[in-house]
Order: structure tokens, then sequence, then C-alpha cells
């Protein structure tokens, strides 16, 4: 297996510290890609011969790809290719399992995120995670869902700079308007696509660095979907969106760059196989196993 | 497993292409009329020709339907997307090709019952249309085989029926001065022309092929980059 020999125990960094380089911008585009007008530079995650374990089997063989800053980059593939471990690796999600290892290197803006003295816990508030069922919390309230991360981040946060952070939040996750009547009652008492959209307030309290998406919409209906799409759109003039999904409309509706990703067989690692502008992907793929799978012609 | 999902879509889709492409046979035994009525002064047959071309222009409507009903409904991408929108093209292409043979059976009634004032330029109008009937055989092998190669060659072919073309132009200035032989020339020029932008059309359809194959669209020539 090409783990190119950077086992986390190797990657002594100077790390300790969260503390990141400057941005990177539009120098490292895609080609083909339209960069976006930019609210806010984001950061980039380079992933290097990435190689993913659930004990002594291998989910993910050597993936080396750069999820680039202010863009949406989608993940396909078929169920089992590795795609969610993936993106689990990318904010140190895929650790929690127990006998889950992780080789190769990912950097956010340079910085090593598996570096010894990294806390994955600051990480994981860099590099937020939307997941595919809604799941606020459900004894809070609207309004405490979306504060819930300020006070797990340490330190009393005054009440006025709370209710700022709440507002700009559900504004940023277009639900303000819908809740600013009901900000004391249950986050379970919205609708589903409310929840998710509350779930990215939730996410982009803490102001990340970078938005991972596990199929955010995969239990919504057509126009709740249509919503979060819209949502993730203007979401990338301030931070770096992955996401994974299934729907491959959605990917092709939403996504700035696509990465596919496939398996030779079952109990075979997942690898990926090709990524590029969205644009390219779907109409004139480099890979006949891209070309089949964004077809349909996989069984 | 490729191949094994979609079996319906992929058998339409393969139906839709057969039948487009079966437009250029009705478009070649369309030409193929008209210079039969070139050749004899045959009004009738001109006539024939003209309600006939109803049948292309069937076929361009009910396939082009077809196709944007597949678009909305199974939401093709990569290759099969680069095909239906070749196959749109082709389309057009076919329509004008059929509209063209109709040009020159309009023109048949306007230059008279007499026999035709210069055999020369009938013969190079004959030519001309054979020539032009192979390109539009090639462009349909070209895009049956996706065969990029042949479908290059079809601006050579088409640069012969373009010399044809001029050839007609000097023989009709150099037929003299009487008055009805200069508008018989004229008018059969006029045919000599329409003849000639349906091999153009044949190199559209080349270029189409160009783009299934390798997802770039380039045209093959035109008149700010001859053979580009």
């Amino acid at each position: 297996m090409g783990a190119a020999g950077a086992t986390r125990a190797e990657s002594e960094s100077e790390v300790g510290k969260v503390e990141m380089k400057p941005p990177i911008t539009e120098a490292q585009a895609a080609p083909g890609v339209t960069p976006v007008a930019t609210d806010r530079p984001a950061k980039t995650l380079d992933a290097k011969e990435v190689n993913l374990f659930y004990g002594d089997f291998q989910a993910v063989e050597n993936v080396t790809m750069t999820v680039e800053p202010n863009k949406v980059t989608a993940l396909i593939g078929s169920s089992g290719c590795g795609k969610t471990t993936f993106l689990r690796s990318l904010n140190r999600m895929h650790e929690l399992n127990a006998g889950a290892r992780v080789e190769g290197s990912i950097q956010l803006d340079g910085q090593d995120i598996y570096g010894p003295r990294v806390d994955p816990v600051q990480v994981r508030r860099l590099i937020g995670m939307v997941f595919q069922q809604p799941n606020p919390f459900p004894t809070m309230s609207v309004y405490d869902n979306v504060a819930a991360g300020l006070n797990l981040n340490g330190g009393r946060v005054k009440k006025s700079e709370k209710d700022e952070v709440v507002e700009r939040s559900l504004r940023g996750a277009h639900l303000w308007n819908e809740v600013k009547d009901r900000l004391d009652k249950p986050g379970s008492g919205l609708s589903g696509g409310q929840q998710q959209r509350l779930c990215i307030a939730r996410a982009i309290a803490v102001e990340p660095e970078v938005l991972l998406m596990d199929e955010p919409c995969s239990a919504l209906d057509p126009v709740a979907t249509l919503a979060i799409e819209d949502l993730i759109g203007e979401l990338k003039s301030k931070y770096t969106i992955a996401i994974v999904t299934h729907n491959m409309q959605q990917a092709s509706r939403a996504s700035d760059i696509t990465a596919f990703f496939n398996l030779e067989e079952t109990g075979k690692p997942g690898r990926l196989i090709e990524i590029g502008a969205t644009e390219k992907i779907f109409t004139s793929p480099a890979q006949q196993a891209t070309e089949d799978y964004v077809s349909g012609r996989f069984g | 497993m490729p191949g094994t999902a979609r079996v319906e879509y992929q058998e339409e889709l393969d139906r839709l292409e057969a039948s487009a492409l079966g437009g250029l046979d009705l478009v070649s035994a369309s030409l193929s009329r008209t210079l039969e009525a070139v050749e004899h002064q045959d009004v009738e047959l001109a006539q024939i020709v003209v309600a006939d071309d109803d049948r292309i222009d069937g076929r361009y409507l009910e396939v082009h339907q077809a196709l944007i009903t597949l678009l909305a409904t199974q939401s093709p991408v990569a290759t099969d997307l680069r095909l239906i929108s070749a196959l749109l093209h082709v389309l057009k292409n076919i329509e004008r090709m059929g509209d063209q043979c109709v040009n020159v059976c309009k023109l048949i009634p306007l230059t008279g019952n007499e026999p035709p004032s210069d055999q020369e330029m009938v013969k190079l109008i004959l030519t001309m249309g054979a020539q032009t009937k192979t390109l539009i055989s090639q462009a349909k092998r070209s895009f049956e085989g996706r065969d990029v190669e042949l479908a290059r060659d079809l601006v050579r072919q088409d640069d012969a029926v373009d010399n044809l073309n001029r050839e007609c132009f000097r023989l009709a200035l150099e037929i003299g001065d009487d008055a009805d032989r200069r508008e018989w020339a004229m008018t059969m020029l006029l045919g000599a022309r329409a003849i000639e932008r349906i091999g153009d059309n044949a190199v559209d359809i080349g270029e189409q092929v160009a783009f299934v194959v390798t997802g770039l669209f380039r045209e093959f020539e035109d008149a700010s980059h001859p053979m580009g």
C-alpha cells in the first residue's frame, strides 16, 4: 500500500497551536473553474497519499487531492467507495471509530491537522461537519442549538455577543426570518429542511474555515434540497466546502469541482479515480469508469 | 458492470440516433430526384421533391421532440449529453439540406420547358450533385462509426464541390450576350449554389462527429481560419 511512509508517528511538526498561515487564493484554482467572488478568503485542505483503515480492513487507498478554498468540491461514487470515510478523515472524525487508522498527510493551509500536538476538538471547530440526518439537540431551543458551539469553545460569552452570533448564523443559513419569533422553541419542532439549516447555522456559528457535508440533503424533500443547495452556493464565498452526495444532479448543480471515488470490487479499498472541474466531469470525463458512473451505467 | 443499467434509455438513444441519421438517407434520395429533375427539366418531379420535403421536416420535428424528452427525463451526461447535443445540430443540418433540394427544384419551372441552354453547365451541376451525395453518405458513415478521420476528410471532398461551383460561375460569365441564355445561366447558378451549401452542411455534421468523440467543438475550416 502506498502509505508514502508518512504515518502519524512520523509527522511530527512545529504545530501545537492552531494558528493558520495566510490564506491561499485563486492561484490554486483548478483549470476550467471560474473563481468566485469571495467575502473572505478561505483555507485549503490538502490530502496527500491518504490511506484509511478500520482495523485490518483498508477502506481508502492512496488518495491525494486538494479541497480548494471558496469552492464546493463534491465527492461522488457508489456505496462503499470510501468517500464518506475520506470526508470524515478531513476533520479527524474517522479516528473516533474503534480501530480506525489514518496514514498519509492532511494539511489545512499547510498545517498538519494530525500533528501530535494538535487538539482534534480544535480541528473539528475549524473544519465543521453537517450530517445526513439533521441532528439538532432535541431538547435545546433554536437559540441554544446555534449557541451550543460557542459555549463548548470555552470561556464565557456575553449575552449580547451571543445574540449577535446567533442572528448572524441563522441569517447566514437562510433561517432567520422563519425562526426569529420562536428562538426559544425546541429545534426539533422545525421541519426537516429547517432543521438541516439549523445544523448549518450551528456549524457556522463557530466560524469554521471548512464545512464538510455528508449527504446533507438525502433526508429532505426537493424544495428543501434546492434551498440547501442555494445556501451552499452562498456559503462558498466564505468557506471551503466539501460535500458527499449520492445525487449526481446535486453534484452537477451545486459543486465547482467533482471527485469520483470507486472501488475495484467489494472488499477492496476505495480510490480516487478522477478529480476535475464539475463541468468537465459531467460533459467529457477522462476516465471510462467516471463516464460509466455519471451516466448511470453501473447496474 | 457497465452496460447493465438503463437499458431502455440506451435503446431509445440508439433508436433516435439511427432515426436522425436516417434523415440523411432521405436527403440523399431527395437530392437524386432533384438532379434528375435538373437533367430532364422535369417540373413534375421537381414538385414531388418539394412536397416530399415534409417527410424530412417531419423526421426533424419527431426526433427533436424525442431528444428533448430524453434531456428532460433522463438527465444525460458525458458522452450521452454530447451525442444528444450533436444530434440536435445534425437534425438542423439535415432539415437545411432538404430545404436546399427544394430551393433547386423551385428553380426548375423558372427555366421554362425549353431544353437546357448549356449542356456543359448542366453536366457540371450533375457532377456537383453526385459528389455531394458522396459527402452525405460519408458524413453518415463517419457519425455512425465515430470516425473523426473520415469526418475530417469531408473538408477535402467539399473543396472539390466548391471548385465545381466556381467552374459553374465561370461558365455563366462566358455564356454570351443572349438575354434568355443569361437568365437561364443565372438561375442554374442559384441551383449550383444550393447544392454547394448541402456539401457545407455535410462538413458541419463531420464537426459534430469530432465533438462527440473528443468533447471539443471546433470548426474544421472557416473563412478566417482556412484548414483550421
